[in-house]
């Protein structure tokens, strides 16, 4: 369970890029600095579907940032199975496994197998268990047997595949995926949103960071969007996307 | 699946930071290394490597300038094709060109410290003309004074010999690649924190 | 350009350690013995150890063509006088060895790669050196690795994007400066993502330790090396003047 109370980020006065809103500070004499999110207070459950939307900038990528302690809160706090973020940065990464944006920046190494191994090596796993949790990740993606290919040799939406199984090497009981589908195609989009489906179905909780709510509402428990850093609307999917009709994301086209 | 998480030792924010934009400058030095112009006078081809060597130091400061500089090296020795025009190895470090390669890292770590100071980083395009073109100067000295003498010593040439074959020609170039990193560092369009 | 080629030649079954380790005698070796025989032996060494490694001597001649006027250049500057008979070619033994020694070091780095994958010199990297600076080395030379294919194709679209737009005509300096602020700010980016994501799965001082293997060949490979140190040092030793 992922559970964020009262949670404020505010970024540093040099990191101010894009274009949150800025609020008067407390000191006088200090630069405004951006508010990114602003007493957002959200609980995940295990094995729930939530899809996050929002549009650009309002803090979607920012929150889930929180979820693992790669960002730290400016004030509230974020716990995860009930311990702060904070305590055991090792338990909360491999609990929330994390997918970026644009999947080719964030390989490390040149073939699939020994990308997805980072993350096990990492935790100092024997080579058996290593072995073990790679085979198991690539199949579940669909890409079992082709571990020594050349990861900049497959297609977009195979990256984002191998990117995926990179995060379900470390077994994290939810997997957040940020934007996944920018820059893919139609029918590799639907292949990688097939994948997550069954991944849920066998009990991975599943957080989709999107601003495209096409298909993704079928397959979701839940539906949070965020505006300016806040929590705007949150819900069950079908009831929830009547509310937005002024909110700038791209409405699924079945509404 | 549960593990021993107190026994994983984390790699810190700020250190997992340094080190990717260390490795990317030791690779962009690589890619530098057979990108070449030519001089307009002497028609000597000449690649790009000192700039990676420049940026590194004005962009990472002296400590990892520094590291950037031993991964470029370190990653060539192992055979990735980083050196000039492609080529690589244990061999090329004690070919007579190794001279360059080793006072990379040196390098690097003039400029950082020039640019820079021991202190905290400073914004590089704020940092005074003088103070940018001094360090790449003598930074530049370091990487001549290294080359020539290693390529008179492996070569088993007189100094004469080396300055006129492996240094005089490409020159002129250091001072047109100090000139770009000057308007790099001062461009709007790369900004490093 | 040189790539690792699979195989299972002796030369891929010796692992990249015994291979480095061979490389530096060799080296050693042939700084301690740079005259004729010396040179003819290490020769004949290294053509064996290139028919070992599945390396063509075409091969490694082909990939240092474009080297071969750098080298000979020193040994003919050298012989050169400035009065009659302006050739004296007896000056340019020393550098023509020197220049000959430099291609049978380069032949050796050109069996190396062919032979040594990525993941094995990242891994000897990282053994080679111990504690928290190897781990940041062995890592670091993976990434640059990784990064390389990346910024050359970033770098290749600049330049064609640049000659396109009759960038060709620009000055030099702002030739320069255009491929290289497209390549940083692309690249500053992509990084600050990579880090974000390294730490995401974990990135730890104490991973698991790549897989160690040593085998017959390493034995032989290492029992080469000695042998080859034994000789520089044979020569070297007295030369130090040690006992006058």
């Amino acid at each position: 369970m992922i559970e964020t109370r009262d949670l404020t980020h505010r970024y540093g006065p040099s990191e101010g890029r894009g274009e949150p809103e800025t609020e008067s500070s407390a000191d006088p004499d200090a630069p405004a600095s951006p508010v990114a999110l602003r007493d957002v207070s959200l609980t995940v459950p295990d094995g729930e579907f939530l899809v996050l939307a929002g549009a650009n900038g309002s803090g979607k990528s920012t929150l889930v940032r929180h979820f693992n302690g790669l960002l730290t809160p400016t004030t509230g706090e974020v716990l995860v199975d009930d311990d702060p973020v904070g305590d055991d940065l090792v338990a909360a990464r491999t609990r929330v496994g994390m997918v970026f944006q644009e999947p080719r920046d964030c390989f490390v190494a040149a073939t699939v197998a020994r990308d997805v191994a980072f993350g096990p090596e990492n935790l100092g796993l024997d080579r058996a268990e290593i072995d073990r949790r790679v085979e198991r990740a690539l199949a579940a993606v669909n890409m079992a047997g082709r571990g020594d290919e050349r990861i900049d040799r497959l297609s977009g939406g195979e990256q984002e595949r191998v990117a995926v199984a990179g995060a379900l090497a470390m077994e994290p009981s939810h997997l957040v995926l940020d934007e996944p589908f920018t820059g893919l195609d139609e029918s590799a989009r639907a292949s990688v949103l097939a994948h997550l489906r069954d991944l849920h179905r066998e009990g991975t909780g599943i957080v989709l960071v999107t601003h495209d709510l096409r298909d993704v509402l079928d397959p979701a428990d839940r539906l949070v969007i965020l505006a300016d850093g806040a929590v705007a609307v949150d819900g069950a999917p079908d009831a929830a996307v009547d509310a937005l009709a002024d909110l700038p994301v791209r409405r699924p086209e079945r509404c | 699946m549960s593990t021993a998480t107190e026994d994983v030792d984390l790699v810190g924010e700020e250190i997992a930071a340094n080190i990717a934009r260390a490795a990317l400058f030791a690779a962009l030095t690589g890619v530098f290394a057979y990108v070449s112009f030519q001089l307009p006078v002497t028609s000597v081809p000449f690649t790009l490597q000192v700039l990676g060597v420049f940026l590194a130091g004005v962009f990472l400061g002296p400590v990892w300038g520094v590291a950037s500089m031993v991964l470029y090296v370190v990653a060539g020795a192992v055979g990735a094709p980083v050196f000039a025009y492609g080529s690589a190895g244990l061999g090329s470090l004690f070919g007579q060109w190794g001279g360059y390669l080793w006072s990379y890292p040196l390098a690097a770590g003039i400029v950082g410290i020039g640019v820079h100071g021991r202190g905290e980083l400073a914004d590089p395009g704020h940092v005074g003309l003088g103070r940018l073109v001094g360090a790449m100067a003598a930074a530049t000295l370091v990487i001549y004074a290294f080359g020539t003498l290693g390529y008179a010593i492996v070569g088993d040439v007189s100094l004469v010999t080396a300055l006129v074959a492996a240094a005089l020609p490409f020159v002129p170039a250091e001072a047109i690649k100090a000139a770009a990193t000057v308007a790099i560092v001062r461009s709007d369009a790369v900004t490093a924190r | 350009m040189l790539t690792y080629e699979p195989g299972d030649s002796v030369g891929h079954r010796v692992g990249a350690r015994s291979k480095l380790l061979l490389q530096a005698a060799f080296a050693g070796a042939a700084f301690a013995h740079t005259d004729p025989v010396g040179l003819a032996a290490l020769t004949g060494l290294a053509l064996a150890l290139l028919a070992l490694a599945a390396t063509p001597p075409r091969a490694v001649f082909a990939e240092y063509r474009g080297v071969l006027p750098f080298l000979a250049a020193a040994p003919a500057i050298e012989s050169f006088r400035l009065g009659a008979p302006w050739v004296d070619p007896a000056a340019a033994v020393g550098p023509a060895l020197a220049a000959y020694r430099t291609l049978l070091l380069l032949a050796l780095v050109a069996a190396y790669v062919r032979t040594t994958p990525v993941r094995e010199s990242e891994a000897a990297v990282a053994r080679l050196v111990p504690g928290k600076p190897g781990r940041l080395l062995g890592l670091g030379v993976g990434l640059v690795f990784r990064l390389l294919p990346v910024l050359q194709a970033d770098l290749a679209r600049t330049r064609e994007a640049m000659a396109v737009r009759l960038g060709d005509r620009r000055p030099l300096r702002e030739r320069i400066r255009l491929v290289a602020t497209a390549g940083l700010t692309r690249a500053l980016s992509r990084t600050d993502r990579l880090a974000v994501a390294l730490r995401a799965r974990c990135l730890s001082w104490n991973p698991t330790p790549p897989e160690a293997t040593f085998g017959r060949a390493d034995a032989l490979a290492l029992l080469l090396a000695v042998a080859l140190l034994a000789w520089a040092a044979w020569d070297v030793w007295p030369a130090l003047g040690v006992g006058g």
